[in-house]
């Protein structure tokens, strides 16, 4: 995207000559289309602003922006939500403790697997487990997020003899098929599996019963009409997309280790409130406009570019925290994005540094912006990489809080390496564009040796450096190729002569 | 102007941090140092050389019902009546308690309903059974005192009994708080005349309320009352105001870590395995021995904020997890970009004249400018929710600020002088102009030296 600008005529290489060239003709390079592009990226600068900060009414309906309660799903902390105490119906079981626990994981898991990565699952006392949900605003909410928990069992109607019962079901999930309309399908472990299978081999013609809970009216009854070897079945009948969604629900919680019962729910308000969330605003108001005033005031025309992709940082940002589904922001969240903002400075700095230290060195202004963004791009990559390697396997392998931790750092890295490679690397090159003799303009210095050196200007013994080097990379690329192509007519030989 | 030319001068000498090893590792050993011995007083002064909060060691809940008293305006001033409470527990040993309330109180529910629920964590040197015969049932009945209100101040003077409530006692129908309290009283009545000889002589009209604060009942009897101390502590007792109108407390019961045993298993063993392959992936783009120097410093900043939350005793609780994660990604950043320079610098320069420490220092030196920088901007904003949010992010934002100071020390300081130090290990020697070690094996290594970047 990037087509390299030509060299002006005074920077013509002029081997073994070490005095300083010529000044060059200090005017602006491609003028209009640099100016249009940058006016080009303000406006859509302002559009993104308001979009992610400005609420709009659009006849009747109310446009929430990415910065808002409506778009952002916050976490229990911040927004609240409710809360639900089950309790263990029957107690005296043998390892009772040890089932209790794998009870609440099994909640846990169930929870995080619908998007509520914020749940907080506990136990009380030694027979309760109490559930807290996010980002749901009413107690009767939460039945459809886990559902009060019931059992499932399959009866075969002739000798009225329970088939399969909720310990053989693995899963429970809603589905849709153009026969039956939305459905709950479930799937049986292998022993369920091996029943299943029996049965409907040996009992071809005959009824089959689906009951929940303790009742005595079946909520299905079928024909069997074949062997079914698959393990799966489909509970149909009348459901709308939410009925099928909370029966599926109910069945996965009356597979857990121990029979609950829902003993209370009620709605949580926040533990932090509003405060919070506007603290962190105004903090990160503060901290954002301080970074910018370091980075202009070190930087000069280059920390505005920086500054500029990093708002467009911070809108890509908001908006991915207002469209993904797993991330509820929480009190560390707020903090880790505000981190995320100073952290997205870094490559962008990196950059810069390396500018100076080829400005520094003898390069022209354009020539040194080039060299920097070249050699600064390995190092952003490869450390950027490593985070992402961290985060995607923090996201894979980690359960709650910490998969969503991990889900906001990815994002915030993905997209800083977007906004420094790309937005800032596009401004920075047509403000260069429009001015690239004045070096103060950018706060660059040359090294003692190049003090008389004019800003556009690259040094000749530099410039005979850089072709050399130029050369030579093409001569290594050329002679890689040639090899392949040896190597691939080798292969051809080899594969004629086989 | 004479400071600027001081910091350029800076800028022309060469950097010594890779040499003084010594140094380099004595500052982090004294904090490790001083982080033990600090852990071992509190493991037997306070009981535990960490102070876990209920996310990660679980506690005891307790819940407030206040109905409809408690609104979402008014609940702050519950929180901070209940607060209070906790700050000293008497309990019936004679003992007296601070109990720590762990994370933040709850409103739940609403009208009716609502309650706050708060969670306090078990104290430090204290048993269970001693909590739960003891501490729990001091707490609630303070609670009870003292959040809500239950409790009237009796004072007996000539015929005339007041009972001062701490808050307003509706008198508007039949199943007011007013009709309840008349109706106790007039059933313990006998039993005060009996018992203490009071002389109460009342009927429903000896009953009314200060209109002046409606928080006054005053009964007034047609005869003489006696006054005596028993008399208006068995008047307390039979006045307390009903729990439908007070709320009631219940729960001091356990509760467990929110941060189960398999959370924190599983995030270990992604961290573990998330440096295995930051270890592979430097190691192909760079070296094995750059891999090895970025994960000790990454160590090394982890280690210092537990050391830090160990000497502070600030409590851990599940946000520290989110913290670490984030030091992770700023510490493996920061070194790798110091890395790469030393990449590029063996690449460039004849490294057969330096020794290690000398490329490691020229690298430390081109970068410092980049990594004041970095540090600057992300300190700034976090310093900002620092000194601008509120208390809870603010304990959040603390160790994440020891985490990015560890984080800068380590790439600058320390993963340099471990690089330098593994390249005069080995095959590694080769890469530079270094005496040969003296070996018995004198199998001449030719040619073979390690490779060093892609």
């Amino acid at each position: 995207m990037d087509e390299q600008t030509p060299l002006t005529e005074n920077e013509q290489a002029v081997p073994g000559r070490k005095a300083p060239v010529v000044a060059p003709a200090h005017k602006a390079i491609k003028k209009k289309s640099s100016i249009t592009k940058l006016v080009l990226i303000g406006v859509v600068m302002v559009i993104g602003m308001i979009f992610a900060f400005v609420p709009m009414r659009f006849g009747l309906t109310l446009y929430h922006p990415f910065l808002s309660k409506e778009a952002i799903s916050l976490g229990l902390d911040l927004q609240g939500g409710v809360y639900a105490v089950y309790q263990a119906t029957n107690t005296d079981t043998d390892n009772f403790d040890a089932k209790m626990e794998g009870t609440r994981a099994s909640l846990e898991s169930l929870l995080s697997s619908k998007g509520y990565t914020e749940a907080t699952i506990v136990r009380e006392g030694s027979d309760r487990i109490r559930v807290e949900v996010p980002d749901v605003d009413d107690p009767s909410g939460i039945l459809q997020v886990i559902g009060e928990p019931t059992t499932v069992r399959f009866v075969l109607d002739s000798t009225n003899e329970t088939i399969i019962t909720g310990e053989n079901i693995v899963n429970a999930e809603p589905g849709y098929d153009n026969q039956n309309g939305y459905v709950v399908s479930l799937e049986f472990d292998s022993e369920g599996r091996k029943k299943f299978a029996e049965v409907t081999a040996n009992n071809q013609g005959q009824t089959i019963s689906i009951y929940l809970g303790d009742s005595t009216t079946p909520i299905q009854t079928a024909n069997i009409n074949e062997t079914i070897p698959n393990g799966r079945a489909i509970i149909s009948g009348n459901f709308t997309q939410e009925s099928a969604t909370e029966l599926a629900g109910q069945i996965v919680s009356g597979t857990f280790d121990v029979a609950l019962e829902l003993k209370e729910s009620q709605t949580i308000s926040p533990t932090l409130g509003d405060n919070a969330m506007k603290y962190g605003l105004i903090a990160g108001v503060v901290g954002f406009i301080l970074v910018i005033a370091f980075l202009c005031l070190v930087y000069r025309l280059l920390g505005l570019a920086a500054s500029a992709a990093l708002i467009i940082y911070v809108i890509i940002y908001l908006f991915f925290l207002a469209v993904l589904p797993w991330v509820q922001l929480t009190l560390p969240g707020i903090a880790g994005i505000l981190l995320s903002i100073g952290m997205a400075v870094d490559a962008n700095v990196i950059i810069f540094e390396r500018i100076k230290d080829e400005y520094r060195g003898g390069k022209s202004i354009m020539a040194a912006y080039h060299a920097g963004f070249k050699k600064a791009l390995f190092a952003i990559l490869d450390s950027n990489v490593t985070t992402v390697i961290a985060c995607v396997l923090l996201i894979l392998l980690g359960t709650g809080s910490i998969k969503g931790f991990a889900i906001t750092l990815l994002v915030g890295v993905l997209i800083s390496l977007f906004t420094s490679l790309v937005v800032s690397r596009g401004i920075v090159k047509y403000i260069i564009n429009l001015n690239s003799y004045n070096a103060k303009l950018y706060n660059l210095k040359r090294a003692k040796r190049y003090e008389g050196l004019d800003a556009g200007a690259t040094d000749a013994a530099v410039l005979a450096d850089m072709e050399r080097e130029k050369q030579e990379k093409e001569e290594k690329q050329q002679e890689k190729e040639r090899a392949k192509a040896e190597r691939r007519s080798q292969k051809q030989k080899g594969g004629e002569t086989a | 102007m004479k400071l600027s030319q001081k910091w350029n001068a800076l800028w022309d000498n060469d950097f010594h941090v890779a040499e003084k090893r010594k140094i380099v590792f004595a500052i982090p050993l004294a904090i490790l140092v001083v982080g033990i011995i600090m852990m071992i007083i509190f493991r037997f002064t306070l009981g535990s050389a960490f102070n876990l909060g209920t996310d990660f060691a679980g506690g005891y809940s307790v819940d407030v019902k206040l109905g409809n008293k408690l609104t979402e305006s008014n609940r702050q001033d519950y929180y901070s009546q209940i607060e209070e409470v906790f700050t000293s527990v008497t309990a019936e040993n004679g003992k007296t308690y601070k109990v720590e309330i762990s994370g933040a109180m709850q409103m739940q529910g609403s009208g009716d309903t609502a309650s706050i629920h708060i969670k306090y964590s078990q104290i430090n040197g204290v048993s269970e059974n001693e909590m739960s015969n003891y501490v729990n049932p001091a707490i609630i009945s303070a609670l009870e005192q003292n959040v809500l209100n239950k409790v009237p101040n009796v004072s007996v003077n000539g015929k005339v009994i007041t009972a001062t409530y701490d808050e307003v006692i509706n008198a508007d129908g039949e199943n007011s708080p007013f009709t309840a309290l008349r109706g106790q009283f007039i059933k313990v009545v006998s039993d005060l005349n009996k018992n203490y000889e009071a002389g109460i002589t009342v009927d429903e009209s000896s009953f009314e309320l200060n209109p002046e604060n409606n928080k006054q009942l005053i009964i007034t009897s047609s005869t003489d009352v006696k006054n005596s101390a028993n008399l208006r502590k068995a008047i307390v007792t039979a006045m307390n105001l009903p729990d439908k109108y007070s709320g009631t407390v219940t729960g001091g019961d356990m509760v467990g870590a929110t941060v189960s045993s398999e959370l924190l298993f599983t995030a270990i063993i992604a961290v573990v395995l998330s440096l295995m392959f930051m270890l592979c992936y430097i190691g192909l783009r760079f070296q094995l021995s750059s891999g090895l120097a970025c994960i000790l410093a990454l160590l090394h900043d982890i280690v210092i904020m537990f050391m830090f939350m160990a000497i502070c005793h600030i409590e851990i609780n599940s946000n520290f997890i989110a913290a670490l994660i984030t030091i992770l990604g700023y510490s493996i950043n920061n070194s790798i970009i110091i890395f790469d320079r030393v990449r590029e610098n063996m690449r460039s320069l004849n490294a057969k004249k330096l020794t290690p420490e000398g490329v490691a220092n020229k690298s430390v030196k081109e970068t410092l400018m980049r990594s004041i920088n970095t540090t600057i901007t992300t300190l700034i904003m976090i310093l900002m929710v620092a000194i601008i949010g509120v208390t809870d992010i603010r304990i959040f934002a603390f160790p994440i600020i020891i985490g990015l100071l560890a984080g800068t020390y380590s790439s600058m300081c320390i993963a340099p002088s471990l690089w330098a130090l593994f390249q005069r290990v080995g095959k590694n020697r080769e890469n530079f102009n270094l005496p040969p070690v003296e070996k018995k094996n004198k199998k001449a290594k030719t040619a073979k030296t390690s490779k060093i970047g892609a």
